[in-house]
């Protein structure tokens, strides 16, 4: 009982948190929120971190219909999933108290922080489709409000656009949903659920549906165009975790359905392959070649994110335990490094308000441990070995040479190449004025202070784990390696 | 697996890791001098030091994975070199730099891919032997096997090949050399050029071993390269520059002699010939770039014009200077002779094996080649006679005063320490150069699996003095003063103010670079592609804000409030319109502001109500009852 109570905890403990600080603190006093906030979020990770440790568990829920009921479960992967958003929520809430000192209502973005926390833990626990679903839903409404939260004219359109494609891609995921569920006993995450009368075209049908309703969440192509509108408006917090940990519950979506619902090997070798290695590669592409003409910050970060996490989509699209397993390692390393980059992002634009990437030239002089984090975040980003990037890439090009994907197979690691060569155009150029502007730089005035220590930190964590999860990454392939073969 | 680095060493490995050393000493004790009063310098010297430790784990890396993660630390520590002072020069060619060297790890990095799909091992020592049974073995999705290693070569060779200098990478090298400080460029030729010959080496020597087809690639690319830089040397009035080009036409060199290897099946005479010329450069470079920096200190000039006449009074360094121009030239005597002529050899041999089995065409090739061989040697004496003449013979504005020393006592050490080197290594080839080469040998050579390596050289005893190998060098020493006295004296110099100056004659826009690189690669090829990317960007958004307009438009509004009757409003519309135009043509300045809607419209409403007051009035009445009574009056009367 203490197992099931555990899971169900790791759920309801932030939403209920979340709506206290609503109901409780109208009027605002700071200090206490922090506190509140930061023994919250600290709890939460505590109870993740045991729930990952303890035995697989599985907890029914009350039944929508006879047929459909919601399912928790704690399998390998949503213990992965569920440790990696606890932790970046812990990290990213430290740096966003002072962030958000100067803005109006902070309460506004805490409250529904924590539940978005919940949500997203129950997201990760989720034993069948439709719990999914359900979770997949209230995750997009309990985030909209971060892209309102500045309230400008923007922010509105930037949130209602967010609204927009998150509710066209969850109608193209349910639809998928419902073309699956007849075709299927049930869908449980069993590896194989299908039925033996299952109608091929509709399954397949189905997974393209799934394919792009949930490749919305995670910024592929067609349906990426939320992203670069969502993030420049969001206080940089909630861009990072909206890029670092969002788009990862699309990923996981489609995880989810492809692999362990329908199958791997029902899809590998399909017409469904091909286009999804192909929506995955253009987007790489295309994300990265944007990127590298953006010149806002955080608008070159998000299309950073379409085109990184569209790696990790095109190790899925794979089908083979060696692609799944890279897949997971990048959007480890992914969501570890961009989450870093938006802080640091997020470090600049309140100590200097500069949005665009030329106002940085030279700053490397003033928010120098900013700027080194920065550094390497961005060189694990662009996969200098031999830090993290590198390691997924290494991973994520051997699985698609060793996966029979014909073409592919090449075309795959090459444009994942040239898109690093992208990355480093567009991150590390900023590196490289940020700390050599020239002999014509004029200082400016006042000059920028670097960030305030709680907004360091954080930054530092990210960026130090970009660097040794690379470094150190045995343990973590052995993970995720597991997790690969024991699924397929 | 990734998981593990891995190293080894061997002979080879070793004299290179200890000539880096050396390089690594030599420059340090010049720094103290060259540094002071310098800015940023723990900043340099914390990136000196790892750049040290990634060289040497270049060398000693005993599979490519690992090479290729040393090779690339080595990279991005050496930019902060080449971007160190700051100015806008060294920050265009630190840019330049940089991205050489990330297209060239990335090609490589791809490269490595490719091995390990069809090896499953990339050790160093295995790479022969996995080639070869790959080469035997059919299926795989490899396409055709011997295609699919050539291109893993080729990328590889992307990458080594651009750190290397070699044509048409080489670009990075004139630009780098001349805006680092002296001890950063010394080492950066000296030592950083060597990781990619070193790994260009490993391509020829044992991935594809003894292939000639490969190897006449590499030999084409290599005479190129010497040629190009030859001439941009001899050209070029900035002492480092010509240095940075006497770099990338020796590497030229070198180049030539890695096709020859590979032409030659791993024949003894030019894998020793590329590896001496390799040892050789290395230390040449290290005293010269030493020796600019001398002058440059001092005079606070590069320019042959500024720092002319400045070595008059400095003795030492004008050895030194000349036994570098003089070993560079591979004039009996001294280091380069040695590598020169072995190098020189292994292409006449080639032509005798040529000879003997009938193969005209290809001699053809190897004739010219020899003939730009020479050629190249002679440009080489040319140039160096430039550099010395200007600064240690000829009089000008470099000329110092006093007799101060130049150079402190650490400097001194460093320069003419290493120039003592360059008549040792020329005096006794069968000392040192005969263990180097055992050494290359034993690494690189055909008998690489065996226990007790079976050596070449041993049979095959040069002498050094006889007149076939001594011609070689003559006939580019007489090329070398000929183009000194005609060209150089003659096409490159001209009168200013009644005093010849050098000029550098080559136009500016021939300069690969700046006229095809970077118009190419910055602005043309991104513009095309990021004009299809935001096609892709902007295709739902732009559907969806199509649907917006057409189907899912809101009613229109009207915008005025109705106001007054169909007839006021119509005219008080069509007025507006006329107004409107009128406002933005003829009253520009002073336009009506008053609403003719609302203007006929109160006039309209005034005139109704003036109407029903008049028709309430009793006077009114009474005008009706009135007319009334006339109208019947008329009625009546007719």
């Amino acid at each position: 009982m203490g197992r099931e109570l555990l899971l169900i905890l790791q759920i309801l403990f932030p939403v209920i948190a979340g709506c206290l600080l609503f109901v409780l603190n109208r009027k605002g006093n700071r200090k206490v929120q922090k506190l509140y906030m930061s023994a919250v979020l600290t709890i939460e990770c505590c109870l993740v971190l045991t729930g990952a440790f303890v035995q697989e568990t599985a907890v029914e829920g009350f039944c929508l219909t006879p047929s459909v009921s919601l399912i928790l479960c704690n399998d390998g992967l949503s213990r992965v999933f569920g440790v990696l958003v606890a932790l970046v929520w812990l990290l990213v809430g430290l740096y966003s108290f002072r962030y958000l000192n100067e803005t109006r209502k902070p309460v506004m973005f805490y409250g529904f922080y924590l539940i978005a926390l919940g949500v997203l833990e129950g997201l990760g626990l989720a034993g069948n489709l439709v719990t999914f679903y359900l979770f997949y839903e209230w995750m997009t409404l309990m985030t909209v409000p971060f892209v309102f939260y500045n309230r400008t004219a923007e922010a509105t359109r930037a949130g209602r656009k967010y609204l927009f494609y998150s509710v066209a891609g969850a109608s193209f995921a349910l639809a998928g949903i419902f073309f699956l569920a007849g075709n299927a006993d049930g869908l449980q995450f069993a590896g194989n659920a299908l039925n033996a009368t299952a109608n091929v075209k509709e399954v397949l049908l189905a997974s393209i549906f799934l394919i792009i309703g949930f490749g919305t969440k995670a910024g592929m192509f067609p349906m990426h165009g939320w992203l670069p509108t969502a993030h420049p408006v969001a206080p940089a917090p909630a861009s990072a975790v909206l890029s670092g940990v969002i788009t990862k519950a699309g990923v996981l979506g489609i995880i989810r359905s492809l692999y362990y619902v329908i199958g791997a090997d029902y899809l590998a070798g399909t017409y469904v392959q091909n286009v999804f290695l192909v929506l995955a590669l253009v987007t790489v592409f295309m994300g990265s070649m944007l990127a590298y003409k953006e010149k806002v910050l955080k608008k070159r970060l998000a299309y950073s994110t379409v085109s990184q996490v569209s790696y990790v989509l095109f190790g899925l699209a794979l089908f083979t335990p060696a692609g799944y397993a890279a897949a997971l390692l990048h959007m480890i390393f992914h969501s570890v490094i961009k989450n870093g980059l938006f802080l640091f992002a997020g470090t600049v634009i309140h100590q200097t308000g500069e949005e665009r990437v030329d106002g940085l030239r030279g700053m490397g002089k003033y928010m120098p441990v900013s700027f080194w984090c920065f550094t390497f975040a961005s060189l694990a980003l662009v996969g200098i070995p031999p830090m993290s990037g590198f390691v997924s890439k290494w991973y994520l090009a051997k699985g698609a040479m060793e996966a029979s994907v014909g073409v592919f197979s090449y075309i795959g690691p090459a444009v994942l190449l040239v898109s690093a060569l992208l990355t480093a155009g567009y991150l590390l150029s900023i590196t490289a004025d940020g700390f050599f502007p020239g002999k014509d730089y004029v200082e400016p005035t006042p000059e920028p202070g670097e960030g305030h220590v709680s907004m360091l930190i954080p930054c530092v964590i990210f960026a130090v784990s970009a660097v040794l999860l690379g470094v150190f990454a045995s343990p973590l392939v052995e993970l995720v390696t597991k997790l690969g073969t024991s699924l397929l | 697996m990734i998981e593990s680095l891995r190293f080894a060493t061997d002979g080879f490995r070793v004299i290179y890791a200890l000539l880096a050393a050396l390089l690594w000493v030599m420059t340090l004790l010049f720094s103290k001098q060259y540094f002071y009063r310098h800015r940023h310098l723990t900043r340099y010297f914390v990136f000196y030091f790892i750049t040290f430790a990634a060289v040497l784990g270049v060398f000693f890396a005993a599979d490519l994975l690992t090479l290729f993660l040393f090779f690339e630390i080595m990279s991005f520590t050496s930019y902060v070199w080449v971007a160190q002072e700051e100015t806008e020069a060294a920050l265009r060619a630190s840019k330049t730099y940089l991205a050489v060297a990330v297209i060239g790890g990335l090609s490589m990095l791809m490269g490595i891919f490719m091995l390990d799909h069809a090896f499953g091992t990339l050790m160093i020592s295995e790479l022969r032997q996995a080639a070869g049974v790959f080469l035997a073995g059919t299926g795989g999705n490899f396409g055709n096997r011997r295609t699919y290693l050539y291109v893993a070569a080729a990328l590889l060779t992307v990458g080594f090949g651009g750190k290397a200098g070699v044509f048409p990478l080489h670009i990075w090298l004139p630009k780098a050399h001349p805006a680092a400080p002296a001890p950063a460029s010394a080492l950066l030729s000296g030592m950083l050029t060597k990781c990619g010959v070193f790994g260009m080496l490993l391509v020829n020597c044992h991935l594809l071993f003894a292939d000639a087809a490969w190897g006449k690639v590499v030999l084409i690319l290599g005479t190129i390269t010497m040629v190009l830089g030859a001439v941009s040397a001899l050209f070029s009035v900035d002492i480092k520059r010509t240095l940075a080009c006497s770099s990338v036409s020796q590497i030229g060199f070198i180049t030539l002699g890695i096709g020859m290897i590979g032409i030659m099946g791993g024949h003894g005479i030019a894998l020793q010939g590329t590896v001496y010329h390799m040892v050789n450069h290395t230390v040449l470079k290290l005293v010269l770039f030493l020796a600019a920096g001398v002058v440059y200190m001092n005079t606070h000039s590069l320019d042959l014009n500024k720092v002319r006449g400045y070595g008059k009074k400095h003795p030492f360094l004008a050895v030194a200077v000349a036994f570098g121009g003089l070993g560079l030239a591979g004039i009996p005597g001294f280091n380069g002779y040695i590598s020169k002529t072995l190098l020189h050899e292994s292409l006449v041999e080639h032509m005798h094996h040529l000879e003997a089995e009938g193969l005209q065409a290809e001699i053809g090739m190897f004739k010219t080649i020899e003939v730009l061989f020479l050629v190249s040697g002679g440009l080489t004496l040319a140039y160096m006679l430039k550099l010395f003449i200007a600064i240690f013979v000829e009089k000008g504005d470099g000329e110092e005063k006093d007799k101060r020393s130049s150079m402190t006592i650490l400097s001194g050490i460093a320069v003419c320490g290493s120039a003592v080197l360059i008549p040792v290594l020329g005096l006794t080839p069968n000392v040192i150069f005969a263990k180097i080469g055992h050494a290359a040998e034993a690494f690189l050579g055909p008998n690489y699996f065996c226990a007790t390596p079976v050596l070449h050289s041993e049979s095959h005893e040069i002498h050094w003095l006889a007149f076939a190998n001594l011609k070689g060098a003559l006939i580019s020493v007489g090329i070398g003063v000929a183009v000194y006295l005609l060209v150089v004296r003659g096409l490159l110099m001209k009168k200013v103010n009644g005093r010849r100056v050098y000029c550098n004659r080559i136009p500016a826009w021939i300069d690969l670079e700046e006229s095809v690189y970077r118009p190419v690669v910055l602005a043309a090829l991104p513009f095309v592609l990021a004009f299809f990317s935001r096609i892709c960007d902007t295709l739902v958004d732009g559907v969806a804000g199509f649907l917006k307009a057409t189907v899912f438009a809101p009613r229109k509004r009207k915008m005025s409030i109705w106001v007054g009757t169909k007839v006021t409003h119509m005219l008080g519309t069509v007025m507006d319109g006329i107004v409107a135009v009128l406002n933005k043509t003829l009253f520009h300045n002073h336009p009506i502001t008053k609403s003719f809607v609302s203007l006929f419209a109160v006039s309209e409403l005034e005139a109704r109500q003036t109407f029903s007051l008049v028709i309430g009035s009793v006077s009114f009445g009474l005008l009706l009852a009135a007319m009334g009574l006339a109208i019947s009056l008329i009625y009546l009367l007719f």
